[in-house]
C-alpha cells in the first residue's frame, strides 16, 4: 500500500514524526480510558467524537429556546399592558 | 494632501510636547517593562536559558508593556476635552498618524532600555546585533499600527476600561509574537543569522503593512460620529 | 408580521432546514456504513474525517459570513447587518469549540496513545484557539458599549480588523510548528491518503455542516429581530406615555 511506504525510518520518535510510521504503536498494553477508546479497532474514538458534536449541538439549540421563552414572557406581560394604554 | 501633513505634524508635536513635559506615559511604559523584567529574571533565578526562551520572555514583556503603556493616546484627549476640537479641524487619517508616530517613538524608547536591561538580567549573548535592531523596529510598527486604533476604538466607545485593551490586543498579535519571537531567536544564536530570519523579517513587513492599511481605512468610522 | 418575510424568507428556509436535516442523516449513514481501506495508526478514526474536518471549514464559513456583515455594517448602518455578523460570530464559536473539541480526543487516542498528552501544538489548533478569543473578545467589547449604533461600529472594527490578521496567521502558524493534518511538510497530501470513498462522504459532509450552520445561524438571527422589534416597541409606547 501507498501508505506504508511512507514509514518513518529516522527514529526520532516526537509525536509528530510518527504520524504514519509503525513506532508510534506503544508496546505497553493500553490502560484505563484508553482501553476503552481503542477497543473494536478505535471505533469508539469516532463515537466520542460524534456524541461532542451532536451534544454541543444540542446544548446551543437548547440555550436558543431558553432565549425564544424569555422572549414569550416579555412579550406576554408586556402587551396586555399595551393594549389596555392604547385604548384608554 | 499639505493640510494632512500639517495636521499630522501638530497631532505628534503637540503630543510629544505634552509627553516631554509631564513624562506620564514612557516612565509608565519604561517603569513597568523593567519591573516585569525584573520579577521574570529573578522567578527564573541564575539557570541559563534557551535562546527561543529568552526570545519569548522579551516579546512578552514588550507586548504587556504596550497593552498597559500605549493605551492612553486618545483616552488623555477625552480627559482634556480636546476630542471635538482634532475631530473637527483634522482629517481622520492625520489624526490616526500623528498617534501612531507618538506611540512608535514611545516603543522605540522602550526597546531600547527594554532590551539593554533583558541583556543584562538575563545574561542573553547577541550575536547578530544589527538583526535584532531590525526586528524590534519592525515589530514595533505593527505593536504600535494595532495599538492605536485598538486604544482610539475603546477611548471611544467603552470609555478607557484598562484590561480590555489587552482582551481586543493579544489575539490579533500573535502572527506578530510568533514572528518576532522567531527572528529574535535567530538574532542571538551565532548559528543562525539573517538568512535565517529573512521569512519573519518578511512577515513583519507584511504584518505592519496590513495592519496599518486596515486601521487608516478602520479608523474613519470609530472616529466620526 | 410581514416585515419578518422581508428579511428572512422562511419558505426558502423551512426547504433548506428540511434538505439539512435529511442531507446530514445520509452523511451520518454513510460515514459508518461505508466501508474504507484500512489505514495504519488511524484504524476506524479515519471516519472522524466526516465530522471533525467539517467543523473547522464551518467556522471558516461564518468568520467569511461575520466579516461580510460587518463591512456591509459599516457601510449601510444598517442595524439588521450588526445582528446578523454577531449571531454568524456566535454559532461560529459553537462550531469552533466543537472543532477543537473534536480534536482534542481525535489526537489524544490515535497518535498520543500511552502519554497522557492532551494538548497538541497543531498549527490548525492552535489557529481555532486564537479564533475563539478574537469572536470571545468580540463579545466582550459589544457587552462593554451601551449605545447600539455605536456598539455595533466599534464592534464591526473590531471584526474586520481581526478578519485582516487571520491570513498571516494561517501563514505563520505553520511555520512554528508541526502539524497532524494532510498537505503539512512531511505528510501526505489530502488527496493521497482519501480513498474516492471517503472524498464521496467528506465533500457532502462539510456542504451538510455548513448548511447546518445556515440554519442555526437563520434561527438566531430571526430571534434577534424579534428581540430587537420588541425593544423598539417599548421604546415607542415609553414615548408616547410620557
Amino acid at each position: 500500500m501507498k501508505l506504508q511506504a511512507l514509514t518513518d525510518t529516522t527514529g526520532i520518535a516526537t509525536p509528530y514524526d510518527t504520524l504514519w510510521a509503525t513506532a508510534a504503536v506503544p508496546t505497553k498494553p493500553p490502560q484505563g480510558i484508553e482501553r476503552v477508546m481503542l477497543a473494536e479497532d478505535k471505533l469508539y474514538v469516532v463515537l466520542a467524537v460524534v456524541l461532542i458534536i451532536w451534544f454541543g449541538l444540542i446544548l446551543f439549540i437548547f440555550r436558543t429556546d431558553r432565549k425564544l421563552n424569555r422572549l414569550e414572557r416579555t412579550l406576554q406581560e408586556r402587551l396586555p399592558e399595551a393594549n389596555t394604554e392604547l385604548s384608554s | 494632501m499639505k493640510a494632512w501633513l500639517r495636521g499630522f505634524w501638530a497631532v505628534f508635536e503637540k503630543d510629544i510636547k505634552l509627553e516631554l513635559r509631564a513624562r506620564y506615559a514612557i516612565n509608565m511604559l519604561l517603569l513597568f517593562a523593567l519591573g516585569a523584567l525584573v520579577v521574570m529574571a529573578f522567578a527564573v533565578g541564575p539557570t541559563p536559558l534557551s535562546a527561543r526562551v529568552q526570545a519569548a520572555l522579551l516579546w512578552t514583556v514588550l507586548l504587556f508593556a504596550a497593552a498597559v503603556g500605549l493605551g492612553r493616546a486618545f483616552i488623555s484627549e477625552e480627559e482634556r476635552g480636546t476630542m471635538l476640537l482634532l475631530q473637527l479641524n483634522l482629517r481622520p487619517g492625520a489624526v490616526y498618524a500623528g498617534k501612531l508616530l507618538v506611540n512608535f517613538v514611545l516603543l522605540l524608547a522602550l526597546n531600547l532600555v527594554a532590551v539593554g536591561a533583558f541583556a543584562v538580567l538575563l545574561r542573553v549573548q547577541v550575536a547578530w546585533p544589527g538583526l535584532l535592531a531590525l526586528t524590534l523596529v519592525l515589530g514595533s510598527i505593527g505593536l504600535a499600527g494595532a495599538t492605536t486604533l485598538l486604544s482610539a476604538l475603546i477611548a471611544r466607545a467603552a470609555g478607557g476600561r484598562g484590561a480590555l485593551l489587552s482582551v481586543l490586543l493579544f489575539p490579533v498579535l500573535v502572527p506578530l509574537l510568533l514572528s518576532a519571537v522567531e527572528a529574535t531567536r535567530s538574532a542571538l544564536l551565532v548559528a543562525e543569522g539573517w538568512a535565517a530570519a529573512t521569512d519573519e523579517l518578511l512577515t513583519l513587513v507584511g504584518f505592519g503593512g496590513a495592519v496599518i492599511t486596515a486601521a487608516v481605512l478602520l479608523f474613519d468610522y470609530i472616529w466620526l460620529d | 408580521m410581514a416585515e419578518s418575510a422581508s428579511i428572512v424568507n422562511l419558505r426558502r428556509y423551512r426547504l433548506i432546514r428540511n434538505a439539512v436535516f435529511v442531507w446530514l442523516t445520509l452523511v451520518v449513514l454513510g460515514a459508518f456504513l461505508l466501508r474504507i481501506p484500512r489505514i495504519h495508526i488511524l484504524e476506524h478514526t479515519a471516519r472522524n474525517l466526516y465530522f471533525h474536518v467539517p467543523m473547522w471549514f464551518t467556522l471558516m464559513a461564518a468568520a467569511l459570513v461575520s466579516a461580510y456583515h460587518s463591512l456591509r455594517y459599516l457601510q449601510s448602518g444598517d442595524p439588521i447587518r450588526d445582528l446578523r455578523a454577531r449571531e454568524a460570530a456566535r454559532v461560529g464559536i459553537v462550531f469552533g469549540l466543537l472543532g477543537l473539541a473534536t480534536g482534542i480526543v481525535w489526537a489524544r487516542f490515535t497518535w498520543y496513545l500511552g502519554t497522557s498528552l492532551w494538548w497538541n501544538f497543531d498549527p490548525k489548533q492552535s489557529f481555532v484557539v486564537i479564533q475563539l478569543l478574537i469572536y470571545g473578545a468580540y463579545f466582550v467589547l459589544r457587552s462593554a458599549v451601551e449605545d447600539p449604533e455605536k456598539r455595533g461600529r466599534v464592534a464591526a472594527v473590531y471584526n474586520l480588523f481581526a478578519f485582516v490578521t487571520m491570513p498571516f496567521l494561517l501563514y505563520v502558524l505553520p511555520r512554528q510548528m508541526e502539524s497532524l493534518h494532510p498537505g503539512a511538510e512531511g505528510n501526505p497530501a489530502f488527496s493521497d491518503i482519501t480513498h474516492p470513498i471517503m472524498r464521496l462522504v467528506f465533500y457532502p459532509a462539510v456542504l451538510g455542516f455548513i448548511g447546518l450552520f445556515w440554519v442555526l445561524y437563520t434561527q438566531r438571527v430571526r430571534l434577534a429581530l424579534l428581540e430587537r422589534r420588541l425593544e423598539m416597541r417599548k421604546a415607542t409606547m415609553l414615548e408616547a406615555k410620557s
